[in-house]
């Protein structure tokens, strides 16, 4: 797409983007770099993830959003700072705080090197559990009840309240090439079992395919109207939950993968699946989590680094079904018949999540932003199938 | 700390980053042919924390006062130090093993055995996948003709790293020399190399634009004209294994692995055989991993030091991966990735899409 309202505005702008080596963090820096000319530096905690942002004449710089002498010298001379990072490895605890503390540090290194614009990256899980109908920025904000949604509602509010030119971008579902939690991990879910669709799946899901949430965040970037508001993010149209997961499900073949359950019946796998669970392990997660040194140890082994890094990609409760198939497995990865795979447990709070017909609005990014979704979700969707295929996924 | 053995080879590691610490140093540990002396390192910090780990007597910011303190060195910098380290060592008289890739260009590569032999020093190739006996299966099989003549190959080989870099100079054009390519792609281009014997890259394709490449692809073509691809990649989960179409059989072996399986499809049969490489007399044998290749190795050097002949990997084998690969760069095009495609507006990002 051609965001030729903003052209030439980031020409030669000396611009941080945190998460840099993640889905939404790469693909901004490609378009920064390739289409706005933008002179781009990545603060980075994991040399292994950032080969792809090596692709470009990009500033890699070595360092974490917990320490403010690394963020000083990443955030020293730049006009702009894209906030994208956020937890993804060690404890839930852990993840919420560099969510908040880190956020809170970006924010106060902009301030010291007179940043003239910050865009930080929220979500739409701010507003909690949605309800049915049209859902706009005038919605309360309220707590999902998990660690990432909490702390990002409270790195928001720490980011609007600040005082500095901040302007949060709140994206739906974002899918798309390199994506995790609503591409890859769909994938390798439908791979690995089946997935319920809560009332058949008649729930709407917004979401917002990359390279659209990327021209909005160029545009906050650039747009004055942009600083001290929040915009919602998402494609022109929702579709419903059965779409999506269905779409996903043509790219692995003509099996089914998906089944449908009512809330209740969603409930009750929910309940039968946790009863199921052997209570040693159960014993042993709780002693792993109430002996936090004993924690540690086994999570600096090679096999418990391994297990952090696969589990920070997808959604909390696919990963103890993720994790056991790939350690079950062995050799090569078999495809048992559809029939033949365990249907994924969905926790009531997912449940709720997939249940509302809610229409995210986009009216006020259209308006201050300039906001065109360029993607539908057909199209979208198609270039992610071309991804999801050359990256070996399919 | 432990004096020093006269019958074993004293080694210096030049360079004490991931490499030195996982692979180099616990196989020198282990082999009883060598002991590790001096441990260099720019960062004494750093070099100092392994010459404890590893109980390494000294340790050294500068390699310039090597000769003299020790026979041979491990060189494992930053790729763009490997010839003039090499080259400076080798001119003294100091034995060199080099990591992969040997050296930024051919023309590195030769200043490397011109030293090494005006200083009648040894150069051994770090390209250490040619110790797994799956590549010595492989080749032999192919060598023989068991599969019949090759129709085509086609080799992918794809990991995300979780290697614990050091330093990011992987990361930078000018003291990688290149992005996967040369990284990765070195390792598996040698094996065929010396598996299939010379080839010629026909077409290659990256997708580098401005920095160094994750993921390339490549069409190559043997001698005798027979065409098969490679595709490389640091950003995808690939099959990880190269199979030979022959007249007779098919052959599908591992190439990311120190103990892979190969697998043989004879020509229209249902069952194939699959298993594992082992020495002919070693009965079952056990799977081999890294630190054994990586001893395998350290012992080859050690055994062309005491003067027994040529290293397994010399630097004229280590020169024909640099040879391919500069090659391949020489006919880059950019790789297709339709959904990365950008409209370039403004500015200087238009000119590394060329």
């Amino acid at each position: 797409m051609t965001l030729s309202a903003i052209e030439g505005a980031l020409v030669g702008k000396r611009v941080l983007v945190t998460g840099a080596t993640g889905f939404i963090g790469g693909r901004l820096v490609e378009r920064l770099v390739l289409e706005h000319g933008a002179e781009v530096r990545a603060l980075v905690r994991n040399l292994a993830a950032a080969a792809r942002l090596a692709r470009f004449p990009v500033t890699v710089l070595r360092g974490d959003l917990a320490s403010a002498p690394d963020l000083a010298v990443a955030i020293q001379g730049c006009d702009l700072v894209f906030h994208c990072a956020y937890g993804t490895s060690g404890s839930q605890k852990h993840r919420a705080w560099v969510n908040r503390e880190g956020t809170r540090r970006v924010l106060e290194a902009s301030r010291a090197a007179g940043v003239g614009r910050i865009v930080y990256l929220s979500t739409l899980m701010v507003y909690g559990q949605t309800g049915d109908g049209d859902l706009d920025e005038t919605a309360p904000r309220r707590p999902f009840g998990n660690a990432y949604s909490d702390s990002k509602l409270e790195a928001e509010r720490i980011a609007l309240s600040s005082g500095l030119p901040v302007a949060v971008l709140q994206p739906t579902a974002v899918y798309g090439p390199y994506g995790g939690v609503w591409t890859e991990a769909v994938i390798k879910s439908l791979k690995t079992g089946r997935q319920i669709l809560v009332n058949g799946g008649d729930g709407l899901g917004n979401a917002v395919y990359v390279d659209d949430l990327v021209s909005a965040m160029l545009l906050a970037a650039v747009r004055d109207a942009a600083v001290g508001e929040a915009f919602l993010i998402s494609g022109e149209e929702p579709v419903t939950w059965r779409e999506l997961y269905e779409r996903f499900e043509r790219m692995l073949g003509a099996e089914r993968r998906t089944v449908d359950m009512t809330e209740a019946e969603a409930l009750a796998h929910w309940k039968r699946w946790k009863r199921a669970q052997p209570h040693a392990v159960g014993e042993a997660l709780r002693i792993l989590k109430a002996e936090q040194p004993i924690r540690e140890r086994i999570e600096r082994t090679r096999e418990g680094v391994w297990l952090r890094e696969m589990a920070s990609t997808v959604l909390p409760e696919s990963v103890q079904q993720k994790i056991k198939s790939r350690l079950g497995s062995g050799g090569r990865p078999s495809r048992p018949a559809a029939a033949e795979l365990p249907i994924h447990p969905m926790t009531p709070q997912m449940i709720g999540f997939f249940r509302p017909r809610t229409r995210v609005r986009i009216d006020k990014a259209k308006r201050l932003l300039g906001y065109r979704p360029a993607f539908d979700f057909e199209t979208g969707m198609e270039l992610t199938e071309k991804w999801a295929r050359w990256a070996n996924l399919l | 700390m432990a004096k020093p053995n006269p019958a074993k080879i004293r080694l210096a590691v030049v360079g004490c980053g991931a490499v030195a610490q996982i692979h180099h140093l616990p196989a020198i540990a282990a082999s009883d042919r060598v002991e590790a002396a001096v441990l260099v390192d720019a960062d004494e910090k750093r070099a100092r924390a392994l010459a404890e780990r590893f109980g390494v007597p000294e340790v050294a910011t500068d390699f310039k006062d090597l000769p003299g303190r020790v026979d041979a060195a491990v060189v494992a910098l930053p790729n763009s130090l490997h010839a003039p380290v090499s080259v400076e060592l080798l001119r003294r008289g100091v034995h060199v093993l080099v990591e992969k890739p040997m050296a930024m260009s051919v023309q590195e590569c030769d200043e490397m055995i011109a030293a090494a032999s005006a200083g009648r020093a040894v150069l051994a190739v770090g390209l250490d996948f040619r110790f797994f006996d799956a590549s010595l299966f492989v080749r032999n099989l192919l060598r023989d003709g068991l599969i019949g003549p090759i129709r085509r190959f086609d080799l992918r080989q794809g990991v995300i790293p979780r290697w614990p870099f050091a330093t990011d100079f992987l990361l930078k054009k000018e003291m990688a020399g290149g992005g996967v390519l040369a990284d990765f792609g070195v390792h598996v281009l040698d094996l065929l190399l010396w598996w299939l014997g010379d080839l010629t890259a026909t077409e290659y394709r990256d997708d580098a634009m401005g920095g160094v490449e994750s993921d390339c692809e490549m069409t190559l073509a043997t001698a005798s004209g027979v065409t098969g691809t490679a595709e490389i990649s640091r950003t995808r989960n690939l099959r990880n294994t190269c199979i030979f179409e022959g007249e007779r059989a098919t052959l599908e072996v591992g190439v990311w692995d120190p103990d892979p399986e190969i697998r043989l499809t004879i020509a229209d049969r249902a069952v194939a055989l699959a298993g594992r490489a082992r020495p002919s007399e070693s009965g079952a044998g056990s799977a081999l991993n890294f630190t054994d290749v990586f001893i395998r190795q350290i012992d080859d050097f050690a055994k062309a030091v005491r003067g027994r002949g040529e290293p397994f990997v010399p630097g004229t084998e280590g020169r024909r991966s640099l040879a391919l690969i500069e090659a391949c760069y020489a006919r880059k095009k950019p790789l297709e990735l339709p959904w990365s495609v950008v409209s370039a507006g403004a500015g200087a990002g238009r000119e590394t899409l060329q």
